[in-house]
Parts: structure tokens; C-alpha cells; sequence
């Protein structure tokens, strides 16, 4: 794990001279297009009226192209305030879950204390779990805590359920870090506190940024547990109120469909912008093994 | 303010609605399942009326996709300490449910204060009321089920109404060889086949036999019922219905018709939302489910749609007075106008009805001569059981050959669902 | 217990406040995260254990009632069908997506043109919110203007030039999520299209890792082509291939977003899985006990894969320190 999430440096130290054959290659190409099928057909059709669509068809040259359907959706159908709220749940459970689990993670590499094998063992064993199981108990823990229908529901929940990840990743992260580092330091007077902030926290950077960039994705992306956790249509993220314009414009594929390219722009610009991160994030809870 | 109001309400009901604007304020929550785009128009413009006359009450209204509401989000509304204060609901079962469960409060009072039981017939106030006869819904509107048809098409292939089974099956015939899908049908949402067994069920059974059917007083392993299948195969032999029904919505379907590819569908009054409106006119009709066994009482549906509130509900003072204002004489007589639904209320001006002709027809020709009244399959029934049943019957659609291990499978359930206490 | 190695040198205090200050540091460094992970992941999830033999309605108190769900949920079609259906796309995941994933890695690895533009094709999915996954599949299935029967009947217009009969509408009749026969696998095909690019992630970062000497003397020894990869890469890439299943299967167990929005598990459970058919028990049928037990199953299952990989996770850890 430490090579692929700690050094970003450039790995491909020597290029297999021979490249792949010619077809293998053109079957690849084949495939990256017909990956990207379904995006180029929402792009197409969010640009499309209704009508058009309906009675000339999908192949037919568009007569008018026209931004109404993203107009609309962000407007009338109310995806702006949507996308709001995404945000306002996703970035406080990302910090709160980063900033746990990196302490997390200095407490059990730092600390020699026999529960910290189980303690890892637990948060390691929750990252696999169906997520589903946990519903109905956390919906009565959220309502006799009184945080039902808040957004600090979503954003507990999640911070909490992504801790097991997080603790996980940044654990092994900081397990690479000389532990000689924390000792010359309280050596030199500082508190655990301070070798946590000034020294574990900036080579932990790396891994962070990895995996902020990954959960921010799968935090945006929740839809189950916004159902169950809101009832207000003023606080549903993104997911949930596209999912809930179903019944509205159910035949208006192009308003749809221009929604969900819209819900998608977020996590697009994170992924595009912090694509070795992201990629790093997927991989490094896989790679160690 | 309770003793303010202890005085206006001595007043009387007429002046309670004009004196307590100014008193009541806080909050109100409004949950409602009108996801549809012209009843979600109508709800937007209902609570914008009632802010009007209410300023002092902020209201809070969401609108929530209406399979997500009921499959999903109703329960998590009536398990949670702060539910909404006002949500849409459906009268029958479906109210009885949570009603017996102590979760809908008791409205006894807005029925009395109002004198709604001087202008809601007997019918509509049996349908509000919980099992100890206090009021816990108000109806607001209610509409016809019947088979809507292209009478365009009709005309031009020069085939008219049918009004018997054989009519039907031999109209279906002619509607194929014009290369016409004779009904188009909706599964992908179980309901509308709901529709269907409740139909071919009083037509062959009878209203009353298909009532203990819902009630869970017969099995579905039952010969008469089988019978009703044997009908409904009889369509499917005749190739009646759309194939590939699950995969269509009730608007998908609709739009098949719209599009002239199809020209019957068993559906609400309610396509009328979904039609284009300058081509109603011209091409949507409808008639009364044929007549299968002629010897029997003639059942229609008539599903009602109204309110209730959450026992647990916050702003009750102000949950109430938006039923007040929902249950009046004038939203009534807009939901009329406007979503040309029926007005359960009898005092409802005459006027209204103007220039819609669809309703005249309804009332004279489905409603009037009906012997017996049902809501629907999915709320005639407990929750549990409409699902897995219309689960089946849509089974039974894709493999007819299926029927008896379908309706054993019924069967096992009704007895589980039925012997648990409700 | 010994805590030499936090305070090698501690001469600063007696080995008493050396302790508590450790449990002082513990305490500020664990304290808030196991309080918050305690409350809204284990305990939640013992919770669901306790539910799950009780007839519990989500209001009217709670009765035990013994295994009674459980006997009841093996008599049920509709939960066998959707432990079935898991089970089939577990298998699909675990073969196709993986394979695939791991050719993918393979030829890209090799530094191709454009690899860049290629990755990011199946990268893409990934990003997509799940919902939005499967909106934007509802769309392509849509029998009359999805993009798939469009393609299909633009496709029956060609073969009907070449001179053949048919009818190019006729695809229109094709109706991907409401056939019985197709509504599953229309699914999971939305779901494979999703993780290819998550598999050839973790290959690509795992084929990174390998010791590119020994491949060298391998090379040098006359291994090529199919024979390198077969007796030496995929070997060295076992570890890296335990993950994937493992993480394929979790997915898997895991998969919701896709069959409820698409398809709700039907037509009549034709598509049904453990997890949306919790949640339909749990909130249409009101039937909170009954749903708990499934997501007892449910858990059980992941349970066995989470154990291997915990092994895995386990084993790197000795072999590191």
C-alpha cells in the first residue's frame, strides 16, 4: 500500500517494449467507447426538447439544441437547493470522519495497548459490512435523539459508517511512519497532541487527500439512507430528490436525465481534479495484501 | 390563546374559520404524494391559499413521489416522534391500518365544529371514520375507475361501446386485425392490475363476494376465484392486452394511447392529467366495465383520496384548521375546476360541473347505477396482502399457465396475514 | 501491560502516571471516534440481531418470538428468489467484471497511446452516483425511447435492406427491466458496466507492485506472452485477486441503489434481492422483526468473506511487523 498511496512518483520506470497486439487493442477501443455510450446519449438527450425527442426520435438531427432542460431542472424542479444540501452533508461528515479516523489512527500505531488489534479488527470488519443491516436501528437511534429529519442524522451516520474505511486506510498509512519521529519529539517537550498536529498529520497528507477525494464520492453518492433518515423536501441531497422528481416528470427523460448529469458534476470535477488521489484511494486498501 | 379560542369556537363554526386567522401561528408541516405534474400544481396553489388566509402560519409543503411515499416514506413518517403535520392518505384500509394502531389522531372535532355531517353523504363518513366510529380522515376528492378508449379510432374502425363480455372480447378482435394493440396495460407499478382482478372479480363473483375476498374471508384457492382468472385468460387469449405490461409505467402505457398505437385502458379518471387537453375532447372517452354474469350486482371502484393526521403531529391546532380549509365548500369546489376530480361534499355549486361533460357521463352512467361502491384492491385489503397480490397477478400475466401454484401462493399468505391480529 | 515501547525513556515519572497518561492520551485520541462508532454502526447492528427474533411492527411493543422469522423466511419464494438472484450476481461479479477488469489492466499496463483517455472511460461509472446509474439505465432500457431498443430497431432496419423479413419496430416489444426472464440480468448488466473500472483499478496499482527484476528474468529465461502471465504474473497478483473477489462479492451483497430505483425487485421478485427486500418488509409491510432477520442473513453471508479478508488484512500485518 505504501508504494501506490504514499509516493505518487511516476512508476512507470520502463516501458514493455513491445506494445499490445494491434486487435487486442482494437477490441479495448472498442469497449472505452461503448463505455462511454451512456454518458454520450444523456449528453445528447439533455440537450434535447421533449417534443423533438418524441416525434422525430432519437436519431433524427436535433433541430433545436437548448439549455431549457438543465434551466429547468436546476430552477423549477429544484436541483439547485438539492445540490446544496449534498454539500452540506457530505463536507461536514468528511471532515468529521478524516478527522476521527486520523486520530484514530495515531492512537493505535502510537499507543501499545492490547486492545488495539481488536479495536482495528472491529473498524476493519465494519467496512465490509451491508450497510442495509444497520437501517432500522439507526433510524429509531436517530428519531429517540431526536436528530430525525436534520441533516446532522446523515452526517453522523455517515461520518460514523465511513470511519470503519478511514480508520483502516490512514491506520496502515501511519504504520509506515518512523516511529523514532514521535519519540525524538517528546523528547523534545511536545505533547502527544502537538506530535499528533505537527508531526503525524502532515505525513498522514497524502493518504488524506486520497481518501477525502474517495469518500466525498461515496458520501455525495448516498441514497438509501436519505430516504429513510429525511422527510423534508427542503433538506434532501441530490440522490433522494432526483430520484423523488420521478413522479413529476416521469415521462420528460430529457429534464431527467439533464438532473442527473447535473448531480453528477460534483463528483465529476472532484474526480477530474484529484484523479491520482482518487484512483490512490480506491487502491489502497487493496494492494497491501 | 386556548381560552381565546374556547370563546371563538362557542361562536360557532361559520365564524371560527374568519376569527381564528388571526390567532393561529407557528408552523405547519404538509407532506403530500401529488407528485403528479397537475394535482402537484393544484396542492401548490391549495397551500398558497391557505397562507393567504392564514399569514401567521409558516407552512413547510413537500411533495414526495407517490410510490416512494407509500412504499417507503409514510411508515417513517408515523414510526418518528416528529412527523409531519398533515399528510395525504387513501380512505379504506389503507387508513384502517394506522388508525388501528392508535397512529392517526382523532378529528372528531373539525367534523363537528364544520357540520360536515350535514353535507358528506353516509358513504363518506363510514370511509373517515377508525373502528370506534371517531373521525380520523377527511375526503376530498374521489374519481370513477372505467375503461378510457379513443373514440376516434372506434369510429373510424366504426365499432362502438361494449357493453358485455363478448362485446369486449369481439372488439379486441377487431382492434388486432386493424393492427391496433386493443388494451394497453401498466405493470411496472403493480396497482393498476389491482384494477383489473377488482373488475373481472365483482363481474364474475359479485361485489359482495369480492368485499370477504379483501377482508380475508375467503381463500384464494377458492373455485370462484380461479374462475375470475379464467376470464382475465380469455383476454390474454384474445391478445387483448399490451405484452410486456411490467415494463411500462401507467404514463408509458398512456402514452401508447396517446400516441394512437393503443385504444382501451382500464385506468382512473385520472388519464385525463396525462392527456393532451385539445385532443380530449375529441378523442378520450369511456364506459363501464362490461357486464360479465348479468344476474349479478353491478360494483364499481371509486377510489377516495383525502387527509389525515399523525397522532404524534406537533401543530395540531394548526393541522386542523388546514383540514377546515381543505374539507370546504370552495377547495372542494376548485378541486372540481380545476383537476375535474369528484367533490365528495353535496353542497358543492352545480355550476362547476359546467363545461365538463366527462363527469355528467360518470356520474349518470358509472356512479349512479352502481349497486355497490369499492375503493381498490390495495386499499380494500391489508398492505402486506395487496402487495403480494398484485405481485401475482402480475405473474399470472407473464405465465397463465402458472395460476394454481400463483393462488396457492396466496392462499399461504392470506392465512399467515389474516391470523396475525391487525 | 507493557508500554516500553511508547516510553522508552521514562525517567519522566513512575511507571503509574506513565500508564495513566497513556490512558489520558487514549482516551483524547480514541475516545470521540469509538463513541461515535459505537453508537451508530455496533450498536445499531447488535440491535438488529435482538430485532430480528421479535415480531416487532416499528409501534406495538416487541414480542419474542424465537426463530419464527427465520422458519418462516425459508418458506417464503420471495426471500429464496432474492437470496437466489444474490447469489447469481455474485457469480457474474466474481467472473466477468474480474476478468475483465483484469485484461483491461494487463494491455494498458503495456503503456498504450491514449491510455489515459482509456482508463478514464471505465474509470467513469464509478463516479456516477448509484441512483444516477440506474436513472440513466432506465432511460437506455426504456422499451419505446430507451437508447437500446432505438439501436436494436436501427439495426432490423439494416438487416431489413439486406432483404430479410422483419419488423424493426418489433424491438420496441422488448421490454429489458420487465421481462421476468431479463429484469435481473438488465441489472446487473448496469452494475457490471460500473465495476470493470473499479477491478482494473486495483489490478492496475496491484501490477505496479510486482518485482519487474524477476519479471526481467523471466523474460530472459524465454517466458512470453501467455505463458508469462499464467505462470507468473497472475500468480504474483493472488493477493490482489483475493480483494477483488472478496470486494466483489460485499458489492454484491451490498447491491440496493440499482433494483430499487430500476426495478423495485420486480416483476413479481424476478429481480429481488436480500437488501431491497429488506427494505420493502422493513417500510411497505411494516414488518421490522420479519426485515431484521434478513438483514441477519444478510449479514451472516458477508460475514464468511469479511473473515477471509480479514485474514488477508491479518497475515500482511505479521508479515510487516
Amino acid at each position: 500500500m505504501s508504494a501506490t498511496a504514499s509516493a505518487p512518483t511516476p512508476t512507470r520506470t520502463r516501458k514493455i517494449r513491445r506494445g499490445p497486439n494491434p486487435w487486442v487493442l482494437g477490441i479495448v477501443w472498442f469497449f472505452a467507447l461503448l463505455w462511454l455510450v451512456p454518458f454520450a446519449g444523456a449528453i445528447i438527450t439533455s440537450f434535447r426538447t421533449f417534443d423533438d425527442l418524441n416525434t422525430r426520435g432519437f436519431w433524427s438531427i436535433p433541430q433545436t439544441l437548448t439549455l431549457h432542460n438543465f434551466v429547468r431542472a436546476w430552477g423549477e424542479a429544484g436541483v439547485s437547493r438539492y445540490l446544496l444540501n449534498s454539500f452540506e452533508i457530505t463536507i461536514p461528515a468528511l471532515l468529521i470522519a478524516v478527522m476521527f479516523s486520523s486520530m484514530c489512527a495515531y492512537g493505535l500505531v502510537r499507543f501499545r495497548f492490547r486492545l488495539a488489534t481488536p479495536i482495528y479488527v472491529m473498524f476493519v470488519a465494519g467496512l465490509m459490512l451491508p450497510f442495509q443491516v444497520l437501517l432500522l436501528p439507526v433510524f429509531f437511534l436517530a428519531n429517540k435523539l431526536h436528530i430525525y429529519d436534520t441533516l446532522w442524522a446523515l452526517i453522523f451516520f455517515h461520518s460514523a459508517f465511513q470511519l470503519g474505511f478511514c480508520v483502516f486506510v490512514l491506520r496502515n498509512f501511519m504504520k509506515t511512519v518512523p516511529f523514532s519521529l514521535f519519540e525524538s519529539a517528546l523528547i523534545d517537550g511536545a505533547s502527544e497532541w502537538m506530535i499528533f498536529q505537527r508531526i503525524a498529520l502532515p505525513l498522514l497528507l497524502p493518504g488524506l487527500a486520497a481518501l477525502a477525494t474517495l469518500e466525498f464520492t461515496w458520501i455525495f453518492n448516498d441514497y438509501l439512507w436519505a430516504i429513510v433518515l429525511l422527510q423534508s423536501d427542503r433538506l434532501k441531497p441530490i440522490t433522494t430528490g432526483l430520484a423523488n422528481l420521478r413522479g413529476q416528470y416521469i415521462s420528460d427523460w430529457p429534464l431527467m436525465v439533464a438532473g442527473s448529469l447535473i448531480a453528477t458534476v460534483p463528483t465529476l470535477i472532484v474526480f477530474f481534479a484529484l484523479q491520482r488521489y482518487f484512483i490512490d484511494g480506491l487502491t489502497v486498501g487493496a494492494t497491501k495484501g | 390563546m386556548k381560552g381565546k379560542l374556547w370563546l371563538v369556537a362557542a361562536l360557532g363554526a361559520f365564524m371560527l374559520v374568519g376569527l381564528t386567522q388571526s390567532n393561529l401561528s407557528g408552523k405547519l408541516i404538509y407532506n403530500s404524494n401529488q407528485s403528479d405534474p397537475k394535482p402537484k400544481a393544484f396542492d401548490a396553489k391549495i397551500v398558497e391559499l391557505f397562507k393567504k388566509k392564514y399569514p401567521n402560519i409558516q407552512v413547510e409543503f413537500n411533495t414526495v413521489d407517490h410510490e416512494t411515499f407509500q412504499n417507503t416514506s409514510i411508515r417513517t413518517y408515523l414510526a418518528s416522534d416528529n412527523p409531519p403535520d398533515v399528510l395525504t392518505w387513501f380512505a379504506g384500509n389503507r387508513m384502517r391500518a394506522f388508525s388501528s394502531k392508535g397512529l392517526a389522531a382523532d378529528i372528531t372535532s373539525v367534523w363537528k365544529d364544520n357540520g360536515w355531517e350535514k353535507v358528506y353523504p353516509k358513504g363518506f363518513q363510514n370511509l373517515s371514520k377508525d373502528a370506534s366510529g371517531k373521525y380520523v380522515f377527511v375526503p376530498v376528492n374521489y374519481y370513477w375507475w372505467a375503461v378510457y378508449y379513443r373514440k376516434d379510432i372506434f369510429k373510424k374502425l366504426g365499432l362502438s361501446e361494449p357493453k358485455t363480455w363478448t362485446e369486449f372480447l369481439s372488439t379486441c378482435d377487431a382492434l388486432n386485425k386493424a393492427g391496433i394493440t386493443p388494451i394497453v396495460n401498466a405493470a411496472k407499478e403493480t396497482w393498476p392490475q389491482g384494477g383489473w382482478f377488482d373488475f373481472l372479480d365483482m363481474r364474475t363473483n359479485g361485489p359482495a363476494f369480492h368485499k370477504d375476498l379483501t377482508d380475508g374471508k375467503i381463500p384464494y384457492t377458492d373455485p370462484r376465484v380461479k374462475k375470475v382468472f379464467a376470464n382475465w385468460k380469455q383476454l390474454l387469449d384474445h391478445k387483448c392486452l399490451l405484452e410486456n405490461a411490467a415494463s411500462y409505467t401507467w404514463q408509458d402505457a398512456a402514452n401508447l394511447m396517446i400516441q394512437g398505437k393503443g385504444a382501451m385502458m382500464l385506468i382512473g379518471d385520472f388519464i385525463r392529467d396525462q392527456y393532451p387537453a385539445d385532443r380530449a375532447a375529441a378523442e378520450l372517452d369511456f364506459f363501464r366495465f362490461p357486464i360479465i354474469d348479468p344476474k349479478l350486482p353491478i360494483g364499481e371502484e371509486a377510489p377516495t383520496d383525502g387527509y389525515f393526521l399523525p397522532a404524534k403531529a406537533k401543530n395540531l391546532a394548526n393541522a386542523k384548521a388546514f383540514l377546515s380549509f381543505i374539507g370546504s365548500k370552495e377547495v372542494q369546489e376548485m378541486g372540481v375546476t380545476e383537476l375535474g376530480r369528484l367533490a365528495p361534499r353535496t353542497d358543492v355549486n352545480p355550476s362547476v360541473y359546467a363545461g365538463k361533460p366527462w363527469i355528467e357521463k360518470g356520474l349518470k352512467e358509472i356512479i349512479g347505477p352502481a349497486d355497490d361502491i369499492l375503493q381498490f384492491y390495495d386499499r380494500d385489503t391489508v398492505p402486506e396482502m395487496a402487495r403480494i397480490g398484485m405481485d401475482g397477478f402480475v405473474k399470472f400475466l407473464s405465465d397463465p399457465g402458472q395460476i394454481d401454484q400463483i393462488l396457492a401462493d396466496l392462499e399461504s399468505a392470506r392465512k399467515r396475514i389474516f391470523s396475525q391480529p391487525q | 501491560m507493557q508500554s516500553a515501547k511508547t516510553t522508552p525513556r521514562s525517567n519522566r515519572g513512575s511507571r503509574m502516571t506513565t500508564n495513566l497518561q497513556q490512558f489520558f492520551w487514549l482516551l483524547v485520541f480514541l475516545g470521540l471516534p469509538l463513541l461515535l462508532y459505537g453508537l451508530w454502526v455496533i450498536y445499531p447492528t447488535i440491535r438488529t440481531f435482538t430485532l430480528a427474533f421479535t415480531n416487532y411492527d416499528g409501534l406495538s411493543p416487541a414480542r419474542w418470538i424465537g426463530w419464527a422469522n427465520f422458519k418462516e423466511l425459508f418458506q417464503t419464494e420471495a426471500f429464496r428468489l432474492a437470496l437466489w438472484h444474490n447469489l447469481i450476481w455474485i457469480l457474474i461479479f466474481i467472473t466477468i467484471p474480474t476478468s475483465a477488469g483484469l485484461a483491461l489492466a494487463m494491455v494498458l499496463n503495456q503503456g498504450v497511446r491514449f491510455d489515459r483517455f482509456l482508463k478514464i472511460a471505465f474509470y467513469l461509472p464509478l463516479v456516477l452516483a448509484p441512483v444516477v446509474t440506474a436513472m440513466v439505465w432506465g432511460w437506455i432500457y426504456h422499451p419505446q425511447q430507451g437508447l437500446l431498443n432505438t439501436v436494436l430497431v436501427e439495426i432490423l432496419r439494416f438487416v431489413k435492406l439486406l432483404g430479410f423479413k422483419v419488423d424493426p419496430e418489433s424491438a420496441r416489444q422488448i421490454g429489458w427491466l420487465g421481462d421476468p426472464r431479463l429484469a435481473l440480468l438488465s441489472v446487473i448488466a448496469a452494475a457490471v458496466w460500473r465495476q470493470v473500472g473499479y477491478v482494473m483499478v486495483l489490478y492496475l496499482a496491484g501490477l505496479k507492485t510486482l518485482d519487474s527484476e524477476v519479471l526481467e528474468a523471466a523474460k530472459v529465461d524465454g517466458a512470453e506472452g501467455f505463458n508469462l502471465f499464467r505462470y507468473m504474473i497472475f500468480p504474483m497478483l493472488a493477493p490482489v485477486t483475493t480483494i477483488v473477489v472478496v470486494i466483489s462479492i460485499v458489492d454484491s451483497l451490498r447491491s440496493f441503489d440499482l433494483v430499487n430505483v430500476m426495478t423495485l425487485g420486480g416483476p413479481f421478485s424476478t429481480s429481488e434481492v436480500l437488501a431491497n427486500y429488506m427494505v420493502l418488509t422493513a417500510f411497505h409491510d411494516y414488518r421490522q422483526g420479519y426485515a431484521a432477520a434478513v438483514a441477519v442473513i444478510l449479514f451472516l453471508i458477508t460475514f464468511v468473506f469479511t473473515l477471509i479478508y480479514l485474514r488477508q488484512v491479518m497475515a500482511q500485518e505479521e508479515r510487516r511487523s
